[in-house]
């Protein structure tokens, strides 16, 4: 009941929680407040508030983690009072645009999808040297990671954990009919138009949603195809990969999927397989999650594969990337980078509260066993993802352009047009356009 | 009594100042002339807290996005420079603001449409005595005080590609095939169908609204006139065109504007749908602005596309209010 | 007596052809609100099997939901959040509109139609943008992540709107029985408390209901202003809260909406003859 008494609007309890609140976060705005501010050693945390904005994670126990066990243990050996706020992932943005034009709000906050540091890298504190520290404790960073938090040359957030879209399929559909485990594209592709006219098609989102932005990018990088050159200068989206990816996404609609696909947000492939209709889907392991859940009898059936290869034997998977940031308005950025330390420290931890779902972007901590998945039998092949992991831009860095071309959904929509019966040149060309027009948007600007 | 109150409903101010200035001597106008001050500093005293809250938190932070929209602000770089109408061209150059710009226009159109006629319907309805009109009544407004972002999410789960209860009964019925058939609507996912489905949600949100604002047009025509009017032998048409929509015309008018002003920058309905897909086949504009000025940081030109009306609605809407106001006198 | 029943009959006939009529309305108003209401209380499983007929609890209905709603989440805090910020902007809108209303429809103000238009105006400012600017004015005034932030935020569209319907209205009010009492020795100010006021309730009354309903409906300025788990309002709590990634939590989204929403459709309908006589006054005449 202590929520509602918060909740009160009596003038007391309102000054007092205002003023605790305002103090504590080292809200702008009140120049009495920076100055008591100012006056502290920076290395003092304690007795200071840290204030965190994260998502709501798939997994609600790992939140519960979070909350009440991580950030609190942490909090009472340290003297902080560490308070966490939610919100989902795709919304994050809105926010943090709002805390920047405010100049306040929190000390530390994520990104998850949409990795903005290269956007707001000025507006945010310098962390290399957590960075550093922290690849140097846990054997190195993962190759991919650096790009989603650098700019000119100094590192602004640290990555935490991605999430894996690998290729959930049902064992039971493939062995009666014969077919072989999707362990590439193509042999993905013909269980599904085996298994189609049996009632169960597959489906990846041709729509305007995150996942569609991943799976589609996984299966062009897979088939070689590229989005950027490590500069970030030259987009290679128009290549003989890409339109081989294009023609293949076509045939694999045709012949496996349903029109549904084009309505599809994130949550639909969860549902496709857990209803026992798609034979495979290529989506986060909250698709095995809700149908465990949900739907025990398919859920025996469901098992996980190594991400399909291309043509050539290459595999990518594109992954939900999320990475923590420190605002440079924030007053406790001492206490927030210790924090940070503690966090990557503690990443096992999460990854068991989590239920495997966290991957880590260390070396160190991607040894086997880890957490969950390793211990899980149908699990267990997500230990082998870690040098495949890519992210948007790849192999090119994850530029502010990108970022819009992620926003505005063009590389989905190159995939939709394809599907929806545009020949492959026009595609390209339209697409290519849009990459370029806002390529050159930015460069102007 | 003065001669002004025994004009009896004469407020034209000319009018009354001319009867208070030949019945009373010099003196006495004089002291209107402080009444005339007191009465405009109480009228500014009382207009000022409403007046300076709207200056204060839409006037101010209003001019704020006017620069935005003409600088190259983005909302990690804390300095903007001024580029002019640059970001207006940039919209222009682009596809998909124009797909939008259309969706927009279609969209308050369509939904004008349909909230019209059912609400105009509902209204002739609600307009007769009959027992349990009040639950009735209560009923078709649940639509209207449920929290948008929440009952959109409704929907999206009754449009759901696979467990779409609306699917399911036209199916039953025999109007559609079997899950999976080619005559199965996919409502969100199919280009023909994704922007009409955004459209219904806004039309089963605002219809109950739409009716209730004329049935208090209806209620407000007096009895005895339309009496008058039977007497003389109109139509019922006849009594509609000449009497009732007269009357009720500038009621009708407002909830118009009010709906099209709501209708035009209301993005949650088609941001929690599709987002504006598939392939950009449902986006209006601001959703675009959203993605673009938000989500990908871009604030000058998100600001550009999203203040792209103005510059027409604001004319049109001035003038518009002020023959309305004409009429009301 | 025999033409009482046929009169009767008459009647019973015309409210067969109402009901018929309302019908489809009610239909398609409440069918999907007896959808969520259901959903509510289904068990997952029973949502996602297709072969099920869907009107109904294939698996025993269950509470769970609301257990998550009341236990999980701090919807509690949120429904009096909702209320007291509703209570709070339905206020400052009184204390707004109802005297910039009365002064611009009867003080003759020199400016007065040109300043009610440019109020009305202020709804073509599009929030996707304004939030950003009045992220700032939130924070200048120590409100951020305080509910209290929406109080200050709310009324930027509830007086406009509010202003508009009581301007309308107060001009219904006849002249003459202002200037009597001015005549009898009240002040502007006494006139308008103790003459103009009082007839106007109905007036006064709408433009309260529609201030509460109003901030019911908004979702960015909570999204971008007030991100602590107990300080959100229904609207921005229960989507912020309980879509978790790609997992939608059905059952407890629509037994959240229900739970507000029905006990203010109730109200509203209460208050409904209220509110219409209130638009009625406010641009009938």
């Amino acid at each position: 009941m202590t929520d509602l008494q918060q909740a009160k609007p009596s003038p007391s309890t309102f000054n007092r929680r205002k003023f605790l609140a305002t103090a504590g976060a080292g809200v702008a705005g009140s120049s009495l407040l920076t100055m008591l501010d100012a006056k502290q050693a920076p290395a003092q945390i304690k007795g200071t508030t840290l204030r965190i904005l994260q998502w709501s994670h798939f997994i609600p126990a790992y939140d519960t983690w979070f909350d009440s066990k991580l950030t609190k243990e942490w909090g009472d050996q340290n003297g902080v009072k560490v308070r966490v706020d939610h919100i989902p992932h795709l919304e994050l943005p809105a926010r943090m645009a709002a805390e920047y034009a405010a100049g306040a709000g929190h000390d530390i906050i994520m990104n998850g999808s949409s990795i903005l540091t290269r956007l707001y890298y000025k507006s945010l504190a310098d962390l290399t040297d957590v960075y550093d520290a922290a690849g140097k404790k846990h054997g190195g960073w993962i190759p991919t990671a650096k790009a989603l938090v650098e700019a000119e040359g100094r590192y602004y957030g640290i990555p935490l954990f991605y999430i894996l879209l690998p290729m959930t399929y049902r064992k039971d559909l493939f062995d009666a009919n014969g077919l072989k485990a999707p362990d590439t594209w193509e042999l993905a592709r013909v269980a599904a138009r085996t298994l189609k006219p049996k009632g169960h098609p597959t489906g990846i989102q041709f729509s305007q949603c995150a996942d569609a932005n991943l799976n589609w990018r996984s299966v062009l990088f897979s088939f070689g195809g590229a989005e950027l050159d490590p500069s970030g200068e030259n987009i290679l989206i128009d290549s003989k990969e890409t339109r081989e990816a294009l023609k293949f996404a076509k045939a694999l609609y045709d012949e496996g999927m349903t029109a549904e696909v084009f309505s599809w947000d994130d949550a639909s492939d969860n549902r496709y397989l857990a209803s026992g209709i798609a034979c495979w889907v290529h989506d986060a392991i909250s698709a095995y999650r809700t149908t465990e859940d949900t739907n025990p009898d398919v859920f025996k059936n469901t098992f996980i594969g190594m991400e399909p290869a291309g043509p050539n034997g290459k595999r990518v998977n594109t992954c939900a990337a999320n990475v923590w940031m420190v605002w440079k308005f924030s007053k406790n950025q001492q206490a927030a980078k210790e924090f940070l330390t503690h966090m990557v420290d503690t990443f096992s931890e999460g990854m068991t509260s989590s239920r495997g779902y966290n991957m880590p972007y260390l070396n160190g901590l991607a040894k086997k066993p880890m957490p969950v998945i390793g211990t899980d039998p149908k699990l267990q092949i997500l230990q082998d993802f870690p040098p495949i992991v890519a992210f948007y831009g790849y192999p090119g860095p994850f530029i502010t352009p990108i970022q819009e071309v992620v926003n505005l959904f063009v590389l989905p929509d190159m995939f939709t047009r394809v599907a929806r019966g545009q020949s492959v040149e026009d595609v390209m060309k339209w697409g290519m356009g849009e990459y370029r027009r806002i390529f050159a948007k930015h460069k102007r600007a | 009594m003065t001669p002004a109150s025994l004009q009896g409903g004469g407020p034209e101010p000319t009018a009354r100042a001319a009867v208070v200035s030949v019945a009373v001597p010099l003196r006495s106008r004089l002291m209107f002339q402080s009444q005339t001050s007191r009465r405009l500093a109480f009228g500014y005293l009382l207009l000022a807290p409403a007046a300076l809250y709207v200056l204060l938190l839409v006037g101010a932070p209003f001019v704020f996005s006017l620069y935005l929209a003409v600088s190259d602000a983005n909302v990690g770089d804390p300095v903007a420079t001024f580029i002019g109408l640059e970001n207006f061209r940039s919209a222009l150059e682009m596809d998909v603001f124009w797909i939008a710009l259309q969706n927009s226009v279609i969209f308050l159109v369509v939904a004008a449409i349909f909230k019209s006629i059912l609400g105009t319907s509902l209204a002739f309805l609600l307009l007769q005595d009959f027992p349990g009109k009040k639950l009735i009544r209560g009923l078709v407004v649940i639509p209207f005080t449920l929290p948008i972002a929440i009952s959109v999410l409704a929907w999206k789960w009754m449009y759901d590609s696979q467990f779409s209860v609306i699917n399911w009964v036209l199916s039953r019925v025999g109007l559609i095939g079997q899950y999976g058939t080619d005559s199965w609507p996919i409502w969100l996912g199919d280009p023909k169908l994704a922007l009409l489905a955004c459209i219904a949600v806004n039309v089963w949100r605002t219809f109950p609204f739409s009716a209730i604002v004329l049935l208090a047009g209806f209620t407000s025509v007096p009895l005895e006139v339309l009496d008058a009017a039977k007497v003389d032998g109109c139509s019922f048409f006849q009594r509609f065109r000449h009497v009732v929509a007269p009357m009720i015309f500038p009621i009708l008018m407002i909830g118009f504007l009010f709906d099209t002003v709501f209708t035009l920058s209301d993005l949650s309905v088609v941001y929690l749908l599709t987002q504006g897909g598939p392939a950009n086949a449902s986006k209006i504009l601001p959703v675009l602005a959203y993605q673009i000025g938000i989500q990908a940081g871009n604030l000058g030109r998100g600001a550009a596309i999203a203040l792209f009306l103005v510059p027409l609605l604001a004319p049109a809407m001035f003038l518009f209010l002020r023959n309305l106001k004409r009429r009301e006198y | 007596m025999a033409t009482a029943q046929t009169l009767r009959q008459k009647e019973r006939r015309r409210h067969l052809w109402i009901y018929a009529g309302l019908t489809p309305f009610v239909f398609i108003a409440v069918f999907p609100i007896y959808w969520m209401l259901i959903t509510a209380f289904k068990q997952d499983p029973d949502l996602y099997r297709m072969d099920n007929i869907p009107f109904w609890f294939n698996l025993a209905p269950t509470l769970r939901h609301f257990k998550i709603l009341f236990f999980q989440t701090n919807y509690g805090a949120w429904i009096v959040n909702t209320m007291t910020i509703a209570a709070w902007v339905a206020l400052i809108t009184l204390v707004t509109a109802v005297p910039a209303g009365y002064a611009l429809a009867r003080l003759r103000l020199p400016a007065a139609e040109n300043i009610g238009i440019s109020v009305f105006m202020t709804y073509l400012v599009p929030p996707i943008i304004l939030f950003l600017p009045l992220s700032r004015v939130v924070a200048m005034l120590g409100l951020q992540d305080e509910w209290w932030a929406l109080v200050v935020v709310y009324p930027t569209f509830t007086i406009p709107f509010g202003t508009w319907l009581l301007m309308g209205f107060f001009k219904t009010v006849p002249m003459e029985m202002e200037e009597a009492a001015r005549v009898d020795g009240c002040g502007y100010l006494g006139a308008f408390l103790r003459v103009v006021l009082p007839v106007s309730v109905p007036g006064v009354l709408t433009a309260v209901i529609f201030a509460f309903t109003l901030s019911m409906q908004d979702f960015l300025y909570g999204l971008a202003f007030v991100a602590p788990g107990d300080q959100k309002p229904v609207p921005v709590g229960v989507p912020t809260e309980l879509i978790r990634g790609d997992v939608y939590y059905w059952g407890s989204l629509m037994g959240a909406a229900l739970l507000v929403g029905l006990p203010v459709a109730v109200l509203y309908n209460f208050f409904l003859d209220r509110f219409i006589q209130g638009i009625t006054g406010g641009v009938g005449k």
